[in-house]
């Protein structure tokens, strides 16, 4: 039953992604000088790659943002206390466990990966620094998921936090970023150096544009902070920071669960 | 083997417990009996480590439970109230997540849910989905997952609350078998009467406050007052009234039909002595019951003196 589900679900995911690979490649073909569709790799692993990434937003904090408000709704939690499981087990297993499904997902690409990728364009280099990314963001977002099950005792509203929380981070920031730039542009008719550092530095907290700056050609101001520092580099390095804070404060919440549960 | 000290729980300004103290000793039954709402739940929840004291000190085992849990939570067994079970496993899988939990050696686990099934009488249902139980198997497989690890002591929150009779039954005999393992046992209810019959002790609860504790022939002894004997008497009634007038310890007899009520002001033990007079005097009679303590009379006294 348990077993069946993960296989459905593992199932839908990889036909999905195929199906959409497959209706650009269709779309190219028909549309597309031949020297693109000679290299059709260099645009559909990004794609690939993105709408991976997509899901993985979407899929990603329901994995463990019902981890312990679920468990409190259906009075399980209180056993798991009393047993002799420490705080560090419960966590390594609730997130290992949402951590797992999500990898086994990831990896259940890799046969489509492998199959854009000989369609030529892009390296094997940034295919695997564009799963490092993956598995970051993968990996952060059930930590902080998990950390809003701890918090919030109703797991539809932990669940609905956590997915808000992906979505300021993948879409807000930036966007308020952009909004500023073109603000101050409309201004001063250039937008201003200070500007354009913010948004480059909000940028580098995006894996959506730490993919986008694997793909030659992504425009990079020659004056801009941190120029020499790859952006994919970044934005992992603030991702396991999230991460290790995340987990960090969920052990302290599991540590003291007599103040609150 | 657990000891309460002057222990108070607020919850804001809602005094739950209030400055309840309470020692059971090694092996003891001790039953926790009030009505809804009395603070049982609050009082467990602390000693099982769930939650903390507002003011006072709990100790399980010696062990106090603000500073050290963990030995707390290695020698109790502790069974909620209410509680959930994860639907979606089988029985023995549902045991085996708890074994590995409580760390029972994996050489030992299979053997030991194969036990603990035994004593819950659910060994048929090893391999079924643990959705499909009764409610009164799901508190039997609680109970089977709580003596997993061999506590020595075993908190009871309400065990056979919501049970349909034969179920209730059946979790009371299980408790009276624990009891003869020698286990210490906290066992709450607001039913009086479903413990009356295999605790040692008591403690009576009303309001966050504790009425009374100790075991039951004391409180019996020291809240009773007197001793009600009935006597079904063969010829008049009003003559057997008579007689036992006379006596110095009888501080009242009426008579109901044939069966006369005296009311007795002497020790339990030396009752014997009524009997002999009675029948020395010439009093026929084919029934002689001195009524045994009756709990319910003394919850009543008790419960009523507080409203008081
Ligand atoms: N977490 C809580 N917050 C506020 N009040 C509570 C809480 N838990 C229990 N209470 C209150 O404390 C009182 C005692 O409850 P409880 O210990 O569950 O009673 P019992 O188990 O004897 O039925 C009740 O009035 C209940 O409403
Ligand atoms: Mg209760």
């Amino acid at each position: 039953m348990r077993g069946m589900r993960a296989f459905l679900v593992l199932t839908g995911y990889v036909l999905l992604l195929s199906i959409i690979v497959g209706m650009i490649y269709l779309v190219l073909s028909k549309n597309a000088p031949a020297t693109i569709v000679n290299q059709a790799g260099i645009i559909l692993t990004p794609v690939l790659i993105y709408v991976q990434m997509g899901l993985i937003c979407l899929i990603a904090p329901t994995f463990s943002a019902s981890a312990v408000s679920f468990e409190r709704e259906q009075q399980t939690f209180d056993l798991l206390v009393v047993s002799l499981a420490k705080p560090s087990t419960i966590l390594v297993g609730k997130v290992g466990a949402a951590l797992s499904y999500l990898l086994l997902t990831l990896f259940g690409s890799v046969p489509l990966i492998s199959l854009t990728y000989s369609m030529g364009g892009v390296s094997m280099g940034d295919i695997a620094i564009a799963y490092l990314i993956m598995v970051v963001q993968g990996v952060t977002y059930c930590s902080f998921s998990f950390l809003w099950s701890t918090l919030i005792r109703r797991s539809v509203v932990s669940q609905l936090v956590s997915i808000l929380t992906v979505i300021v981070l993948v879409a807000a920031m930036p966007a308020l970023a952009l909004f500023f730039t073109a603000l101050s542009a409309s201004f001063t008719g250039a937008p201003s150096n200070t500007f354009v550092n913010v948004t480059f530095l909000l940028l580098r907290t995006n894996p959506f544009a730490a993919v986008a700056s694997l793909i030659p050609g992504f425009p990079l101001p020659s004056s801009v902070w941190l120029r020499s520092v790859p952006i994919w580099v970044t934005q992992v390095v603030f991702y396991l920071s999230l991460m290790g804070l995340s987990l960090y404060l969920s052990l302290r919440r599991l540590r003291n669960t007599r103040n609150w549960l | 083997m657990i000891k309460i000290d002057n222990v108070t729980k607020k919850f804001g300004s809602f005094t739950a417990v209030n400055s309840v103290s309470l020692n059971i000793g090694k092996g003891e039954v001790f039953g926790f009996i009030g009505p809804n709402g009395a603070g049982k739940t609050t009082t467990i929840r602390m000693l099982a480590t769930l939650s903390l004291p507002s003011e006072g000190s709990l100790s399980v085992g010696g062990f106090d439970i603000v500073k050290e849990p963990r030995e707390v939570r290695r020698i109790i067994g502790y069974m909620p109230d209410s509680f959930g079970v994860y639907e979606d496993l089988l029985v023995w899988e549902y045991l085996d997540y708890f074994a590995a939990l409580y760390h029972v050696d994996p050489s030992r686990r299979k053997r030991t849910i194969n036990d603990v099934l035994e004593l819950t009488d659910l060994t048929i249902k090893y391999g079924s989905q643990v959705m499909s139980l009764s409610r009164g198997m799901k508190q039997r497989l609680c109970l089977a997952k709580t003596l997993l690890h061999d506590p020595e002591v075993l908190l009871l929150d309400e065990p056979a609350s919501g049970l349909d009779p034969h179920a209730r039954i059946e979790i009371r005999e299980l408790i009276r078998e624990l009891c003869r393992m020698g286990k210490t046992i906290l066992v709450s209810s607001h039913i009086l009467t479903e413990l009356a019959d295999f605790c040692s002790s008591i403690g009576i609860i009303e309001r966050g406050e504790m009425l009374a504790a100790g075991r039951i022939d004391e409180i019996t002894a020291s809240l009773a007052g007197n001793q009600v004997i009935e006597i079904t008497v063969k010829g008049d009634p009003l003559a057997a009234i008579a007689v036992l007038e006379e006596r110095t310890d009888i501080a009242r007899a009426t008579s109901d039909g044939r069966v006369v009520r005296a009311e007795y002001t002497g020790a339990s033990e030396d009752v014997d002595v009524v009997l002999e007079y009675l029948v020395g005097r010439g009093v026929k009679l084919t029934a002689f019951t001195p009524a045994s303590a009756n709990l319910e009379d003394i919850f009543l006294k008790i419960t009523r003196g507080a409203v008081a």
